[in-house]
């Protein structure tokens, strides 16, 4: 599903974020990246969304070749993984409903099946009562969980979660938690960078922990270890 | 035919939630076509009060009693071949005679000067027109010649000539002014719309970002932009039209002054509205679409 190949990332500052970064993530995993500040964590979620290339290395995710990914190519490529952030990266002017709605219309799809697909996501999210209110009339985990149902619209095989629960309360992180569970479960690799050890720790699943932009510790039922 | 009505959707949409901006966008259109506007007409003004007062100059050749009219016909053929000369008119001993009568008519010393005299003691006139206030020098010194020369009591060009230097100079500095003024606000309009449509497009940086971010290609998050600029164009040149033709209602009265019996701005704006408006549209739209276009250019990189 997931393979990163030697891959190294240096900005132009001469400063490296990744090095010589070696991953295969398999399909219907839930894997956790962690790490502290600065190891290279969100680089590794920016060359995986296209947005950076690697200065060395390939990256392979769903049979697309993102190192070598042309321009034109790249919203392709956006539509079929689905990409949660810390500051959940809603359009401010557009209600829930079109934030979703969206990423659909860019797709191309009909109104008959965007009326369709997004009452079936903001149901699994829990808001179908809020789709006609704006972001700034959401609480930060009800943003969180429209930009989580924007992300399932394509039905996608991988979700990149990068901090999502960067910005909320131990509640609301614990719930935001248990959608990406539950989307796990429909068979979705969840990729979640985090650096909240409690919900590492009660995950149970795989972790891999970043340091200085290395791989330091790949455990498949790991905890949280700096 | 799906992606271009949603592109227009969310253009409208767009419009509707940033209403003062885009407000503002339009004002600052329109200012700067009423100013192309008042500049244009000022050109209009001031090119009608040119030819109205190059029509009102002439210069006349008087000659000697009992000229030879067929020194004076030939004369008349031969300024007449000059390009430059647009009419050449002959008044006989008598015709002058009858006008000079009729413009003293009420002085009893010069009819009783005339009476004494007892025979015409006028020549035959001939005035002359050109195209170019200019091309007189021309014709005074085809006249300057000894077998003309001869034949000339007097000439009305002296009598106009100063005149004539400073309106020539004066036509030059205007037309000058005029374009340097053009160019000026050219470029000073270019710059304001750019940058009133770069800070619209960098308010919405982190929205350009976030559109890429869910998939959206380039020509989906530049095409409501771009269907903006057509609307802020369209909206800001009917606003103009209505301003200008608006204004013009009060303006005509004063500019008959200026202008020639029977035209006003009013028609000048009626007969060349396509052109007119036809150029300002078409430069707005390219203006508006190309500042788009760049201001976008380092968003859509993400």
């Amino acid at each position: 599903m997931i393979t990163i190949s030697g891959v190294t990332k240096i900005y132009p500052t001469g400063t490296p974020a990744l090095r010589n970064v070696n991953l295969h993530i398999n399909a219907g995993d839930f894997v956790s990246i962690v790490g502290q500040s600065g190891t290279g964590k969100s680089t590794l979620v920016k060359l995986m969304i296209a947005e950076e290339k690697p200065s060395k290395g390939t990256i392979d995710i769903g049979g697309w070749d993102i190192t070598r990914i042309r321009r034109g190519d790249v919203p392709f490529f956006r539509r079929q993984i689905g990409v949660v952030f810390q500051d959940y990266k809603l359009l401010p002017k557009k209600t829930a409903y079109e934030n979703i709605a969206f990423a659909l219309e860019v797709a191309g799809e009909t109104y008959r099946r965007i009326h369709k697909i997004i009452p079936q996501v903001l149901d699994i999210v829990g808001l179908s009562h809020k789709h006609n209110s704006y972001p700034f009339q959401l609480s930060g985990g009800e943003q969180q969980r429209i930009a989580i149902a924007r992300s399932l619209v394509h039905r996608p095989k991988i979700i990149v979660a990068d901090e999502p629960t960067g910005n909320l309360d131990a509640i609301n992180a614990a719930e935001i938690v248990s959608i990406l569970k539950k989307i796990n479960e429909f068979g979705t690799t969840v990729l979640l960078v985090t650096h909240n050890r409690e919900i590492v720790n009660h995950l149970r699943r795989r972790v891999i922990t970043l340091h200085g932009g290395e791989i330091v510790n790949d455990e498949q039922e790991g905890k949280y270890r700096l | 035919m799906l992606a271009l009505l949603r592109i227009i959707k969310y253009a409208l949409q767009d419009i509707w939630r940033n209403i003062s901006l885009s407000f503002m966008t339009v004002f600052i259109l329109v200012l700067m076509l009423l100013s192309v506007n008042t500049l244009w007409s000022l050109d209009v003004l001031t090119k009608e009060a040119v030819g109205l007062v190059k029509k009102q100059v002439d210069v006349s050749f008087y000659f000697y009693a009992g000229a030879n009219p067929k020194d004076v016909a030939e004369i008349k053929k031969y300024l007449g071949s000059f390009p430059e000369v647009v009419s050449v008119a002959v008044q006989s001993p008598e015709d002058v005679l009858k006008s000079f009568k009729e413009r003293h008519k009420d002085e009893s010393d010069v009819e009783n000067a005339l009476t004494e005299l007892g025979e015409n003691p006028f020549g035959p006139t001939l005035t002359v027109k050109t195209k170019e206030p200019k091309d007189y020098q021309k014709i005074m010194t085809a006249m300057n010649v000894p077998e003309y020369k001869n034949l000339i009591e007097k000439r009305s060009f002296e009598n106009h000539e100063a005149a004539i230097e400073r309106l020539q100079n004066i036509i030059n500095r205007i037309e000058k002014i005029v374009l340097g003024l053009t160019a000026m606000f050219a470029i000073i309009s270019f710059l304001i719309i750019f940058n009133t449509i770069r800070v619209a497009i960098n308010t919405q940086r982190v929205e350009i970002s976030i559109k890429r971010l869910v998939g959206a290609s380039n020509w989906f998050i530049r095409g409501p932009y771009i269907v903006e600029s057509f609307l802020f164009t369209c909206l800001s040149v009917a606003a103009t039209v209505f301003l200008v033709f608006f204004a013009l209602q009060y303006l005509d009265p004063y500019l008959a002054a200026v202008l020639p019996a029977g035209s006003s701005l009013t028609n000048y704006y009626n007969s060349h509205i396509f052109v007119l408006f036809g150029v300002q549209t078409t430069a707005v739209l390219l203006l508006t679409i190309a500042s788009s276009v760049l201001a976008m250019r380092k968003q859509l990189k993400v």
